[in-house]
């Protein structure tokens, strides 16, 4: 049941819009399939599996609105959430800012459902997890790790004659390795739409590689270091940055792309003219549903060309209200790389660090975009084109904006929490202070 | 009117060449706010050399020892008995570094160990360009976010006939400073504000 076809979910939001009385009508139906498991202390400690569908009304009387959702599906209970979602509507106030349900829409194909995904059983997980253990018991470390996977599909279908319907799947695995002794650990993350391009024990390899060569280390002096970040560890304050180009928050002044008297930013140089940005659903390492939450087809957009904003995403009453293009919010980011390996970025790095992972990334000022939090999991100096030592824990404080004007090189693109990110080398990056955590 | 030049002391004991962009955002600074006419490029002086009396404003840093031999020591009581302001910058932002307790101690050497004291938050530095009602604004790098903040709430200062000559922070405003200049642009408010005030009460005071 949990998964349904086209044609299966077709049938249920067609006999369900049948039972509407409302002005309009959009019913959304989720569902998933998925397992996981967890180990710590070097064995396996949960394992799980799940499965649910879910279907939501939003029914329109005027512009009063009512939203009911259930997970059954005969035609009593079919009848019964969309009667709910119609008596909240008609106590609902009106919205101000209604915009009406989009009709028929044409979504390009994209490709982000793998049956090497949608395949996976308890005893591959069990698998993976054996082979991630190994590679710490190899070394005389300790692991603890998490594997999840998920079989999705979306169908959505109103009474303006849209319909969408998108099958996907997913994969995340991460693992964190600490030494005996606990004075060293390392980390790796990984996530895939196709299973078969991991490989747990390799991956796992990294992290006991870093958490091996990250014993008792020593403490640098905060200051402002040129520093080497991973992809896992530049993703939280890139994303950050990329998910709030919204048009408006930028035009009421409360974003890093405001301009003072009710303008943005867009058509600024912003970072560096090596930094180009933009999502696009086709793209085979990291595909995505081709119409957002709303319907709204999504398509290639470009958010940062060469260093300059080029669009800001909107509602679509904003888009309306302003006369502007409407356009959805990214479901992936792409950012363009170099052909530099993470050792070349080494080997030209007369002094700086090395840095795994940013984590607990608190916003400090939205207007500057300015966020705090933690190196972990590996932090090594870096002198004269080599890795020389491990180094204590920082606390930073840096803008990815500022960090993005601080470009020095860039490597080649990763795919990490279902974005492409490239690794970095970023002059001046801000570490305020020590921490004594591993 | 000579233009204002930003003269950096080098001593021989310790590390005296930090923060090397900073010198250039505090000039900046002096030309966006101020109409002081300013040498562009940051000059070095030997702190043995008679040069420096020719500046009245001077700024010494360092992470490390801070031992002054005899000329150097010579050096810098004359100038700041004679009116020269010097601000001195601890790179470590610690009371308890090595550059803090040294410096201090030749500070106690020279001028005795009553010299040197906190100033109150609403000395005339704090208002002799912009206003800080609060004292020394805090840097990013005092507050660490673990609720530990170790911030200074002070300065120190040896001030020779009602007027600072040296000017002591433990607050490592050099490393605050320090940033490409284009970066400023980024920042909600210009940190290098108290930068001016420092400079204009060493030129007006």
């Amino acid at each position: 049941m949990a998964i349904l076809s086209k044609e299966e979910a077709q049938a249920i939001l067609k006999k369900a819009l049948g039972f509407s009385k409302a002005d309009e009508c959009e019913i959304t139906l989720n569902g998933n399939t998925g397992g996981n498991i967890r180990y710590a202390r070097n064995e396996v400690s949960t394992s799980g599996a799940e499965e649910n569908v879910s279907l939501a009304v939003e029914s329109r009387f005027g512009k009063r609105s009512g939203v009911a959702t259930i997970n059954e599906f005969d035609d009593k209970s079919l009848e019964k959430v969309i009667r709910r979602s119609e008596e909240i509507a008609r106590l609902a106030p009106e919205s101000p800012e209604y915009v009406e349900l989009l009709g028929p829409q044409e979504y390009i194909t994209t490709k982000a459902h793998f049956d090497s995904t949608a395949k996976i059983d308890p005893a591959f997980r069990a698998d993976a997890a054996a082979k991630s253990i190994k590679a710490a018991t190899d070394k005389g470390l300790t692991a603890a790790g998490f594997l999840e996977h998920y079989t999705n599909f979306t169908a959505k279908m109103n009474n303006k004659g849209l319909f969408a319907y998108h099958p996907s799947t997913y994969v995340d695995f991460s693992v964190t390795m600490r030494t005996e002794d606990g004075t060293g650990s390392g980390y790796v993350t990984q996530d895939f739409s196709d299973v078969s391009k991991l490989d747990t024990g390799k991956a796992s390899e990294i992290a006991a590689q870093k958490a091996a060569t990250s014993r008792n280390a020593k403490a640098l002096e905060p200051g402002k270091y040129t520093v080497i970040l991973e992809p896992a560890a530049s993703i939280d304050l890139l994303q950050n940055m990329f998910y709030n180009m919204d048009q408006r928050n930028a035009e009421e002044g409360r974003s890093f792309l405001s301009k003072p008297g009710g303008k943005s930013k867009v058509g600024e140089k912003l970072v560096d003219e090596r930094i180009t940005v933009y999502s696009d659903p086709a793209h085979p390492e990291v595909p995505e549903a081709p119409f957002a939450g709303d319907g709204r087809p999504q398509k290639k957009v470009t958010w940062i060309d060469k260093g300059v904003v080029k669009n800001l995403y909107n509602t679509r009453y904003w888009a309306s209200n302003k006369g502007a293009v409407s356009v959805p919010p990214p479901s992936n980011i792409i950012m363009e790389g170099g052909n530099q390996s993470l050792e070349d970025m080494i080997k030209s790095t007369k002094r700086g660090i090395l840095v795994t992972r940013l984590w607990y990334i608190r916003s400090v000022d939205p207007q500057t975009l300015l966020y705090t939090g933690l190196t972990r999991d590996g932090t090594f100096y870096i002198e004269n084109g080599k890795i020389q030592y491990p180094v204590k824990n920082f606390r930073f404080n840096e803008s990815p904006v500022i960090m993005l004007n601080n470009l020095e090189a860039l490597g080649k693109p990763q795919r990490i929490n279902g974005s492409l990110i490239p690794p970095m080398k970023i002059r001046d990056f801000t570490f305020t202070s020590l921490s004594d955590a591993v | 009117m000579q233009p204002f030049t930003f003269v950096r002391l080098q001593y021989r004991s310790g590390n005296w060449d930090t923060d090397p962009r900073m010198p250039s955002n505090l000039l900046h600074s002096l030309i966006q706010y101020t109409t002081v006419p300013v040498n562009e490029q940051e000059k070095v002086i030997s702190l043995e050399s008679s040069e420096l009396f020719n500046y009245p404003f001077s700024y010494m840093s360092g992470h490390k020892l801070v031992q002054f031999n005899q000329k150097e020591r010579q050096n810098f009581e004359t100038y700041v008995r004679n009116g020269g302001f010097v601000f001195v910058d601890d790179c470590n932002h610690d009371i308890d570094g090595l550059f803090a307790k040294s410096f201090e101690e030749q500070m106690r050497q020279i001028f005795g160990a009553s010299a040197l004291k906190k100033i109150p938050n609403n000395h005339k530095l704090y208002r002799s360009f912009f206003t800080f009602d609060e004292g020394p604004p805090t840097t990013s790098f005092e507050l660490n976010g673990w609720g530990d903040d170790l911030v200074h709430d002070y300065l120190k200062a040896i001030e020779v006939n009602g007027r600072i000559a040296v000017l002591y922070s433990n607050k490592d405003y050099g490393c605050e400073w320090d940033y490409d200049f284009r970066n400023k642009r980024w920042l909600a408010e210009d940190n290098t504000k108290f930068g001016v005030n420092i400079i204009m009460y060493a030129l007006t005071s």
